[in-house]
């Protein structure tokens, strides 16, 4: 029997070859051209950045339990919180959930062997590589101080730090997202299986559309912006400037121009995975689909339009500060549409809380408090006591960590049985869903209030009446930290002693549910021809109930 | 639906790749994987034309005279050289799904001359400005002694009355600075009254009768700024011709091995549309680096 033949004797062959048995030397991994390794090659990679920011952000917290600058001192501390940031953004929160999880599961979704541009794909892996190597190489000479946002001038006149290194490996790995993104858009458009409209779509998919037109459309101006800074550092040509004729705020508008919708390419896989639980996890139909599709879109575009509220008090007009403070409000619309839509399909549905589904609640309770208080924030006249405290902190950090953090767990526990062939411990699964959400309020709740009451960010010491809740901080920091590191041990576990899990241990209709664990290299036996419309949990689905039951029922 | 990894009598196209079931459904997704990489590139100049468009609104006099230096002949002659080029891509991928393998090869030779044509006018134009301490980085320029005794009619009158025709030996430049000294544009907008406010602002001091005038050094900043950003706006239009001459060298390899027929054509075709694009970034770039002062030069 030779491989192709073993690939097609169905369930359960002893011999049968999936993408990870499919070659086993290195060299079959890092020349490959399948999407599911190149993706499993990024979860590795996008974990070690996500333990290293982590580090950053342990070591934030223990300095900030006691109000004097005493467990590292100021100059360290600004390294500290610009690599825990730069570290976090552009090398765990951007790539997370579009390089691991959409890189391994859009081609499947859509019925295809592989992504339009399979080696565009792995060139975008090994732009990554470049670029947070180079960004690892400056940490470890020396780190950068400037903030993630490189403000000039003092970026370009007066840190100390390398700014040069960290720009170029910022620099580069842009191009990866850009690439990413790029493949995603050709693939969507023209490798859908036979009957996969766009309207059948899964809306993880839909919201990976739209997160690629924002890479794609808002990269290359952060990758212009920093060739100017860098260009500016270097030759001190004065574009940037103030005192020689140059325009500070310049910089603050290219920059934002990219990294508010940075902020879109952070959240929207997010709500793309909850989209995915909700309605499995629930047995039911989504509601309002096209309302969830186009909202995806709608963020995207009006993303685009609201970076000037980054800039209320930095000398943006005024009138254009009121416009950006309108648009800001416009856009929390499509985000609420998403929020009712999901709590809409939970409604009399029939909702199993395993752990995805866990993380998924999570998310809505978490991400509606980071969604409302980014209104604070983009009212015009309440920003101006709130900009620079820790009110901002604990926001973005509810939308990213409550946010795209929670979403990124909740979708690879509920993928990894697809990803590894194997199931993970229900009961720790559980536990670490709960540690998360307790660990995580505790950590960032008191940082609302301490930035109401003025406490800025980005110092290493403050005024010893703030230091209570800092402590309430730093112990659910440390609660947040056991429940992030048990995913590891247990993920890790089941890959070696976990129960095989069956091709659909959760008898969820998606097309990644209708191959085997873990898929062949080319995603299907057979190439799937679509009749069903998405999220249908009847007969309609064109699934063999009966043989699912009874195959859940041989590996369960 | 096919499906090719189980069948291996399955005829298989000569450019088809693994991941696509046929030919049609190659070429639509590299035709839009292109498109989609030239709106980056789009985006990517966009935010120099941004600053372009802030600084110019700000400093427009400064611009002016900025354009007025450069010689809006070579610029020219450019354009027509790229445009040309821009005819020859195009005849080339009409001859590529024709099959024409000897018009292909003469053809894609005529665009590489083309292009290289267009950097070696580039390259007269940057020395031109090295030579004349017009590179906005300091210490990049041609370092030109200060000679010991002799008069330097710069230093003495006021930068208005600077005879901007003396040969480039009167402005000594040991360290390879910045260097520019003639702000008549600036006096003249002073004189008719139309400086913008921040212009008002950035170019002017008080005398010693409390009355407003040029400051050379001032303006001087707000010139280099216009120098600075043609450098970086020509300099990447001219690192995307080398790239595109590189893609010509590719298809000039194939098409020599009459790679490309009506069958299959799509790598003619892509680097075409790249090719088309870089034109069209000049095409952007002629008016507004060199054109937009020459307005004022007869005080029009």
């Amino acid at each position: 029997m030779n491989a192709q033949e073993a690939i097609s004797t169905g369930y359960g062959g002893a011999a049968k070859l999936n993408y990870l048995t499919n070659g086993t030397t290195l060299k079959s991994w890092l020349l490959t051209k399948d999407h599911k390794r190149i993706a499993i090659m990024y979860l590795v990679t996008v974990s070690a950045f996500f333990l290293m920011g982590g580090l950053y952000a342990a070591t934030i917290r223990l300095e900030l339990l006691t109000p004097a600058s005493d467990l590292v001192e100021s100059g360290t501390y600004n390294k500290v919180f610009t690599q825990h940031g730069i570290l976090m953004i552009f090398f765990f929160l951007i790539p997370s959930i579009p390089a691991i999880l959409g890189n391994f599961l859009i081609p499947i979704m859509i019925g295809a062997k592989d992504l339009a541009l399979p080696r565009v794909n792995l060139i975008s892996l090994y732009i990554y590589w470049l670029g947070g190597g180079l960004t690892l190489f400056a940490l470890m000479q020396g780190g950068v101080d400037t903030g993630w946002t490189f403000y000039a001038p003092y970026s370009t006149t007066f840190s100390n730090s390398f700014v040069m290194l960290v720009g170029l490996g910022i620099f580069i790995n842009g191009f990866s997202s850009i690439l990413t993104g790029l493949n995603f858009i050709v693939t969507i458009h023209t490798m859908r299986a036979p009957g996969m409209t766009w309207f059948r779509l899964p809306l993880f998919v839909w919201a990976h559309y739209a997160v690629s037109l924002v890479m794609v459309l808002g990269t290359p101006v952060v990758a212009i912006t920093i060739l100017l800074l860098a260009i500016e550092r270097v030759g001190h040509v004065g574009i940037f400037d103030p005192t020689i004729g140059g325009d500070p705020i310049l910089f603050q508008h290219l920059f934002w121009f990219y990294s508010h919708p940075a902020v879109y390419i952070m959240i929207l896989p997010g709500m793309g995975v909850i989209s995915e639980l909700i309605s499995n996890f629930s047995r039911k139909k989504i509601f309002g689909y096209e309302f969830i599709a186009f909202s995806s879109i709608a963020i995207a575009v009006f993303g685009f339009l609201v970076w000037g509220h980054h800039m209320f008090v930095s000398g943006q007009s005024i009138y254009a500060g009121m416009v950006f403070s309108f648009l800001t409000m416009v856009v929390a619309v499509p985000s609420a549409i998403k929020m009712f839509n999901w709590t809409a399909t939970m409604y009399k549905g029939s909702i199993s809380y395993d752990t995805p589904m866990l993380y998924a609640i999570g998310f809505m309770g978490l991400f509606l408090i980071g969604g409302l208080t980014g209104l604070f924030l983009g009212a015009i006249g309440l920003t101006v006591h709130l900009t620079d405290t820790y009110f901002v902190v604990a926001h973005f950090h509810y939308v990213m960590v409550g946010g795209q953090v929670i979403a990124y767990l909740g979708g690879i526990h509920y993928w990894w049985p697809k990803m590894t062939g194997k199931m993970y411990s229900e009961f720790w699964g559980k536990i670490s869903a709960m540690l998360v959400f307790v660990g995580f309020n505790l950590t960032f709740f008191p940082q609302f209030i301490l930035g109401y009451q003025g406490m800025p960010r980005r110092y290493a010491s403050y005024p010893e009446e703030f230091q209570v809740l800092n402590i309430f901080s730093t112990a659910g920091a440390s609660v947040l930290g056991i429940g992030l590191l048990m995913p590891a041990v247990y993920l890790m576990h089941s890959l070696f002693f976990g129960k095989a899990a069956g091709d659909n241990p959760y008898m969820h209709p998606g097309l990644e549910w209708r191959t085997s664990s873990p898929p062949p290299t080319e995603n299907f036996e057979v190439m799937p021809v679509v009749t069903w419309e998405a999220y249908e949990f009847g007969e309609e689905s064109g699934m063999d109930l009966e043989a699912a039951k009874q195959r859940e029922a041989v590996t369960a | 639906m096919s499906s090719h990894y189980s069948d291996k009598f399955v005829y298989h196209e000569p450019g088809l790749q693994h991941q696509f079931d046929d030919m049609g459904q190659q070429e639509e997704s590299v035709s839009i994987g292109m498109w989609f990489f030239l709106v980056q590139e789009i985006m990517f100049f966009g935010g120099l034309f941004t600053a372009y468009l802030v600084f110019r609104s700000k400093y427009p006099m400064a611009f002016a005279a900025g354009s007025n230096h450069l010689d809006a002949f070579w610029g020219g002659l450019n354009t027509l050289v790229l445009i040309v080029s821009s005819l020859t891509m195009a005849l080339t991928v009409y001859y590529a799904q024709k099959g024409n393998r000897n018009m292909q090869v003469i053809l894609i030779v005529l665009t590489m001359i083309f292009g290289a044509t267009f950097l070696g006018v580039k390259a007269i134009e940057y020395t031109d400005k090295y030579n004349h301490g017009l590179i906005p980085v300091a210490g990049l320029n041609k370092k030109v002694k200060a000679e010991a005794g002799a008069e330097h009619s710069a230093a003495e009158k006021p930068c208005w009355e600077v005879d901007h025709n003396a040969p480039p030996v009167e402005h000594p430049n040991p360290h390879g600075e910045f260097i520019w000294t003639d702000c008549s544009l600036a006096k003249m907008a002073l004189d008719e009254n139309i400086l913008t406010a921040s212009e008002k602002n950035q170019y002017l001091v008080r005398d010693e009768n409390n009355k407003p005038v040029i400051d050379a050094n001032k303006f001087r900043d707000k010139v280099r700024i216009f120098f600075f950003l043609y450098f970086v706006m020509t300099g990447l239009h001219a690192l995307h011709m080398i790239v595109g001459l590189g893609l010509m060298t590719w298809l000039l390899w194939s098409a020599f091995k009459y790679k490309y027929n009506g069958d299959y054509y799509m790598p003619v075709e892509m680097s075409g549309l790249y090719w088309h694009f870089v034109d069209i970034v000049w095409i952007f770039l002629f008016p507004l680096l060199y054109l937009l002062g020459r307005h004022f030069i007869h005080g029009g």
